[in-house]
């Protein structure tokens, strides 16, 4: 301990004039390097005002704010799966049964024997997020008790999730959701495109979601517990955490979020189809990575993630506003996830330093 | 992962592709639900394959219904199956044709280079291959390849278009995915006839790759940047609804958007007074007619057509809507 201590003064007081100032950089740039995410953000904001002056309208901020909010919900369901060092590849799969269940029971009902029911909007909506949590928690079931790896696992839900959402109207889609008075069961818009003060219902969905995860992650027993898992599962098996439960619970969380989002779209689209939001799973967990929340567990925050999927939502909107082609818009948003991971890397790397010097 | 010892890994990979199993028994289910059954082929072949992408999208699902109707009606027993726009499980299912002694083939294909060689082992086995919808890169293969005329049905689109915007104005076009051969197509031909007017001016154009959702959220942005827009066409069906429903969020209802394919839910969408105009391919018809080919060929052992066909498409506005009936209008 205190050879390392000397060294690290030796280390520090090698060149004396110059150390403190130094210091000092690397802390600035380990400032700027932590709020990364926000920095692209600005960076984004500024080059696209400065093409297009339709960029920072206040009705392009809340449009564009709208199509976070999707990406956003899945991937704050997805944090906390990788928080325990899961990983959840079935979110855009579940997105899209959940559609195909709310979507069938408002556009044709739920056949029993002696006639067919339907539902209330709220009610469907709550049948869809159900739907998504169960599938969530079959994922947890297959990674805890079956020990299936969670990549292989979520996969097979993956495919099998999908399936069951084309299996569920036979490839077609439920084109009209807009309910009849008759029935009861009008209104599923509300969620996707109606507006209150202004901002769109989905955006303070979003904002509902996440204040609610932020609070668990980091006030609540369960959320120090999630960490644990991810830090060292190990170590928290034997401080006496129930680890499966935790691995479940997360999986029923990211399946609900999923189910959410998908509902969303759906209700903004007005139709559900069986493909709906397909390939969501990839922008879901690039908005955690980008947000600074680490595959390897134990490590994230669930504002970083609605940041990283604001960055996400704000680049690709933009490209598309200022008439950038399909193909550049896929190099460009490729580049700027690879490289908020390199910049994590860097972040972790002058933090430990850092943390050497001031020991 | 790296805290599985080895005999947990081993068990995760079983179950693991248990999973895969029934996930494949899943897609199986959905593709080839009008199979036969399992009772074997008998010696003079009675079967017809019929191969086509996934049955998601209502179009593929109409030929495939009605190339395995016609080919119940002549008598033949079937074998739907579907490819999902992968060359190699294709080349799969027909090997499974192959060892089935299968009579003739009927098939949408996975692509027009690498579906060649699967044709080819099927001829080397004495079984003709029909083709329809899209071509292959090849001739003298397969019998006969049987099209609709993509180029003439996006002329078609851009003519009442450019009638729809008055000859003027700001427009924006929504195309399919970048490699499919079909995208390019129409993009041309819309252009073919939208260039020559000189007031009409497109402002904006992005992929969204067939996909509804994808084409709403561009509709919507691009809406935002260009607030003079007055009609949107777009490459597909799903997409003119994506687009459609950015529109009737936004607070110009009146923007007019066109579709192609001729699908049930764009077809009624035109008789709402909502999309104004979609292109027809007679999905039904083609496969129909690759069956009677397919038939015919049994019969007399030689084909009674040219290899290469190509059938026009129809336009569908409020004046025939209320005649189209699954990819066909009636008396066409």
């Amino acid at each position: 301990m205190t050879d390392t201590h000397v060294a690290a003064h030796r280390q520090a007081a090698a060149p004396p004039p110059d150390a403190p100032r130094h210091t000092a950089l690397a802390r600035a740039a380990l400032l700027l390097l932590r709020g990364r995410t926000l920095v692209v953000l600005v960076l984004l904001v500024i080059i696209f005002s400065s093409i297009s002056s339709e960029y920072l309208t206040q009705s392009n901020l809340i449009l564009m704010t709208k199509h976070v909010a999707i990406n956003a919900i899945l991937a704050i369901g997805v944090t906390f799966v990788i928080l325990t060092g899961g990983i959840d590849l079935s979110v855009g799969s579940i997105a899209g049964l959940a559609s195909m269940v709310s979507g069938g029971l408002l556009f044709k009902g739920l056949n029993v024997p002696g006639g067919t029911i339907f539902f209330s909007v709220a009610v469907v909506i709550l049948i869809g997020i159900v739907v998504g949590a169960l599938v969530g928690a079959v994922n947890g079931l297959l990674i805890t008790r079956f020990r299936v790896a969670p990549f292989i696992a979520t996969l097979g839900m993956l495919y099998v999730a999908r399936g069951a959402a084309q299996l569920h109207s036979d490839g077609g889609t439920y084109p009209d959701l807009a309910g009849t008075e008759a029935r009861g069961n009008t209104g599923f818009g509300f969620i996707g495109v109606d507006s209150i003060l202004g901002i769109p219902v989905a955006v303070w969905i979003m904002v509902m979601v996440a204040a609610a995860a932020v609070l668990v992650t980091t006030k609540t027993p369960f959320g120090k517990r999630i960490f644990a898992v991810g830090g060292n599962e190990r170590a928290a098996v034997l401080s006496g955490i129930r680890v499966n439960r935790i691995k479940i619970s997360v999986y029923v969380i990211s399946g609900a979020c999923a189910a959410l989002a998908g509902l969303l779209l759906t209700s903004e689209l007005g139709a559900a189809y069986p493909d709906t939001a397909t390939t969501y799973e990839l922008n879901a967990i690039a908005a955690a990575v980008l947000g600074g929340t680490a595959l390897s567990g134990g490590r994230g925050t669930i504002i970083g993630t609605v940041m990283g999927a604001f960055v996400i939502g704000f680049l690709s909107d933009g490209l598309v506003l200022v008439g950038v082609s399909t193909f550049w818009q896929s190099v460009v948003k490729g580049a700027v996830i690879v490289f908020a991971v390199i910049t994590e890397q860097a972040q972790q790397r002058l933090q430990s330093t850092l943390t050497r010097r001031t020991a | 992962m790296r805290y599985l010892p080895s005999r947990r890994a081993f068990l995760a990979v079983g179950a693991a592709s248990v999973l895969a199993l029934s996930a494949c028994g899943g897609s199986d289910d959905s593709s080839s639900s009008s199979s036969s059954g399992s009772s074997a082929a008998p010696a003079a072949s009675k079967l017809i394959v019929i191969i086509t992408p996934s049955p998601d999208n209502v179009f593929f699902k109409a030929e495939q219904e009605a190339a395995d109707a016609q080919a119940k009606k002549l008598g033949y027993e079937t074998l739907v199956l579907s490819h999902d726009d992968d060359p190699t499980k294709q080349s799969q299912q027909f090997d499974t044709a192959i060892s089935r002694k299968a009579a003739a083939i009927i098939l949408d294909n996975a692509g027009a280079d690498a579906s060649v060689t699967a044709i080819q082992r099927a001829k080397d086995a004495q079984i003709p291959t029909f083709l329809i919808d899209r071509e292959i890169n090849k001739t003298g293969v397969a019998v006969a390849q049987i099209v609709s005329n993509n180029a003439q049905g996006a002329g078609l689109g851009g003519q009442e278009f450019a009638k729809l915007m008055g000859g003027k104005g700001e427009y924006a076009e929504l195309t399919g995915k970048p490699t499919d051969t079909n995208a390019g197509v129409r993009s041309k031909g819309y252009h073919g006839v939208l260039d020559q007017y000189p007031d009409l001016k497109m402002v904006a154009q992005q992929s969204a790759n067939w996909d509804q959702a994808e084409a709403l959220q561009k509709t919507q942005t691009i809406l935002q940047a260009h607030p003079n827009i007055k009609g949107i066409i777009a490459g597909n069906d799903t997409m003119a609804l994506g687009a459609y429903a950015a529109v009737q969020a936004s607070n110009k209802k009146d923007i007019i958007v066109t579709g192609f394919d001729g699908s049930p839910d764009v077809v009624s969408s035109i008789l709402k007074k909502g999309i104004k105009a979609t292109v027809l391919q007679p999905a039904s018809k083609i496969a129909e007619m690759a069956v009677d080919q397919a038939d015919a060929y049994i019969k007399n052992g030689k084909a009674d057509q040219p290899e290469k066909q190509s059938i026009d498409c129809v336009l569908v506005n409020p004046d025939n809507a209320g005649t189209v009936k699954n990819f066909a209008v009636a008396g066409s």
